[in-house]
């Protein structure tokens, strides 16, 4: 580690702002070394500031996001959303933090208050440690880990017991139900997870997620970006993933654990104050760490869309898609109703689980046909042909019925 | 030294915890934080794709699945244990004690034990993979069998009764 | 860092597989039992890390070393959880014969 920080390097145009998520942490590692202190201590205090970087970053993103959220969300409903505090509710998300923030705690009398209170805590951490492997820039992971995939699935198996632990440690009815129905939930859509990540690793030949990305540079033709997406099975794949995505995160049309119209908040019900608000934190940030491993597998994470386009920072280019999938998601909350817990299941087993296997030998076939046309020619019918088999089964059984309701004195 | 022996007493306090609690629950969360720790041991130990396989198995499936079962086997209140009969908890202690006597007995005077690790196994995944579809290929063919006889036979034994027609 | 001798690792992992023999000896209740099991299972591949860990490359040849420990761990935790599944699935039809997790219930073929 030099004294000149980084960022004064000359080979690195002055415009180019990739050195801009690092400067926390650069800045640190300088000001620690000026000051004649040991190497490890500027070791700590600069991964200290890289983690309140992304804390801190993400923690905005999701007050942004919960405003944003509400206003998407009103603007389809055909109202206005909050626009009380601040110029076009712009404050709306510093009202809720100091309402969440003096509420009173109220903890149930027959609850487990030890369980109670580590519940929220077990939500928040996981997010915040899978936020940690995801590559933000060409130069930003946070912690370039091996195997970052691996990892990222690892913390997030364990939100599923933190979830049952908040169900069970509030003794009452409704957060039981929400609890069993999200750990259904979230066991169910985790296979097609990680199926669908299988075969972006098996092609990529790596967990490591910023390798992943770096191989998803170049262009075909000339203009079509060389993402994950733009291949046979990682069409399917993508789309099977971005729906786990949206299942895993609890989000509508897939949430049924706190289905506010039936069983009060579901797994939520007996928090109240900051422990909802780390609730809720825990789920954006959740949704935040999984959309970007999303990008990260499937829509090049941060590479640029188009050849010309790389004087855009690589961080820019990762949270425009970032906020671009979150558009998506909010459009499908507006959008569907919520699906019933039989449908969920049946969703992902009958449906999700052997379409994303499929994906597997699709990538194989894909990658030893040589990856070009001759890979899309072989690999479309492998694909095209049991979801054509699949939809046409499941709209015998399950399409829509028509009834006919005739009046009482018809 | 300073990383290692507070983990493995973490371990066997959270595993006497599993042991010992009465409420059900209690004991498997007891369970899930044991083999979260021994997770963390692994990590530690440098077997990076073993501690994270072996998070994500255990805490987030097998420790999941323990609790989905004691969720849906409920009767009420759940009795407490310990005060239940104390003669079974002696009888468990005096089989059990000699076993890991013996256990602990050669692990101290086992005479050819390495006394430190003399270097770092390098663990690479590609290796681990190719090993796993050349030496071990057998081994994983066996395992995908039995985990699918397991599937089926899981999802059979779990499911609902069939209601019989007669009435 | 310096690493304890491997003693540690092995007396308890003994100790852990002593606690897990004693929760599945004396527990009434059939799903702790399978705690047990699992804390046993756990020991197992304790021992099997801290071994791979401990090899002396001297002795063996390198290949041998270097994966045997992982390999061994990662099939038994495969097979831990499968045996956790069917055995979950088992107590789950008993309950439903016997509407207890009693395993001193279960003794209709008793003498």
């Amino acid at each position: 580690m030099s004294a000149v920080p980084e960022l004064l390097s000359p080979s690195v145009p002055w415009w180019d702002l990739e050195w801009l998520p690092r400067l926390p942490q650069r800045v640190v590692e300088w000001i620690v070394q000026f000051l004649g202190l040991p190497e490890w201590l500027a070791q700590i205090a600069g991964m200290a500031v890289a983690a309140f970087t992304v804390v801190g970053v993400f923690a905005g993103a999701f007050a942004l996001l919960s405003l944003i959220e509400r206003k998407t969300l009103a603007r389809v409903q055909n109202r206005l959303g909050p626009n009380r505090v601040g110029p076009c509710g712009i404050l709306q998300p510093v009202a809720d933090g100091i309402k969440m923030l003096t509420k009173e705690d109220i903890v149930p009398a027959r609850a487990e208050w030890f369980l109670h209170l580590l519940a929220p805590v077990l939500i928040v951490v996981p997010a915040i440690l899978a936020l940690g492997v995801i590559p933000y820039g060409k130069s930003w992971t946070p912690v370039p880990l091996e195997l970052g995939l691996l990892f990222f699935f690892a913390v997030g198996a364990m939100t599923e017991l933190s979830i049952f632990m908040a169900g069970w440690a509030s003794v009452s009815k409704f957060p039981m139900l929400g609890a069993m129905r999200a750990i259904s939930q979230m066991v169910s859509y985790e296979l097609p997870l990680m199926l669908a990540a299988l075969g972006v690793v098996m092609v990529s030949g790596t967990m490591s997620l910023p390798e992943i990305v770096a191989q998803q540079g170049g262009f075909h033709l000339g203009f079509i970006p060389a993402w994950n997406l733009f291949t046979p099975w990682g069409l399917v794949a993508g789309v099977v993933f971005f729906i786990a995505c949206i299942a895993e995160a609890n989000r509508c049309p897939f949430d049924l654990p706190e289905g506010e119209s039936e069983i009060v908040a579901g797994h939520m019900t007996e928090y109240s104050g900051f422990k909802y608000a780390l609730f809720f934190m825990g789920e954006y940030l959740g949704l935040f760490a999984i959309s970007g491993l999303g990008i990260t597998l499937f829509l090049g994470g941060w590479q640029a869309p188009l050849p010309g386009l790389g004087f855009v920072p690589s961080w820019c280019w990762f949270f425009a898609k970032l906020s671009a999938v979150i558009f998506v998601f909010l459009w499908i909350r507006a959008t569907f109703p919520r699906v019933r817990i039989d449908q969920l299941m049946r969703f992902a087993w009958l449906c999700l689980i052997p379409v994303s296997l499929l994906t597997l030998p699709a990538a194989a076939l894909w990658h030893h046909a040589g990856r070009g046309f001759s890979g899309w020619a072989l690999t479309l019918p492998l694909l095209a042909i049991p979801w054509l088999i699949l939809t046409v089964t499941f709209n015998k059984r399950m399409a829509p019925q028509t009834r006919r309701f005739h009046y009482a004195d018809s | 030294m300073i990383l290692y022996l507070p983990i493995l007493l973490l371990i066997l306090l959270s595993a006497l915890g599993a042991v010992w609690l009465a409420k059900p629950v209690h004991a498997a969360l007891c369970m899930a934080l044991s083999l979260a720790l021994t997770a963390v041991l692994y990590l530690a130990l440098g077997a990076h794709f073993i501690g994270l396989v072996q998070f994500m198995v255990y805490v987030g499936a097998v420790a999941v699945l323990i609790v989905f079962a004691l969720l849906m086997t409920r009767r009420g209140e759940e009795s407490s244990e310990i005060s239940a009969r104390p003669r079974s908890w002696a009888l468990g202690l005096a089989c059990a004690f000699p076993a890991a006597a013996m256990l602990v007995t050669a692990a101290i005077q086992g005479a050819a034990l390495p006394k430190s690790p003399p270097s770092e196994p390098q663990v690479s995944l590609s290796d681990l993979g190719r090993l796993l579809f050349t030496d071990y290929a057998p081994a994983v063919l066996v395992v995908a069998l039995v985990l699918t006889a397991v599937l089926i036979g899981a999802a059979l034994f779990a499911r609902e009764p069939q209601k019989d027609t007669l009435r | 860092m310096p690493l304890p001798s491997i003693s540690f690792f092995l007396i308890a992992s003994s100790i852990l597989f002593g606690l897990g023999l004693i929760a599945v000896l004396s527990r009434r209740n059939a799903i702790l039992i399978l705690v047990g099991i699992e804390l046993m299972l756990n020991a197992a591949n304790l021992n099997f890390i801290a071994f791979w860990k401990y090899a002396d490359p001297t002795t063996l040849p390198a290949a041998e070393i270097s994966l045997t420990g992982p390999m061994m761990v990662v099939f038994s935790i495969a097979l831990a959880a499968a045996e956790a599944a069917v055995g979950l699935a088992i107590i789950l039809l008993a309950f439903r014969h016997t509407r207890s997790t009693d395993l001193n219930r279960l003794d209709s073929l008793h003498g």
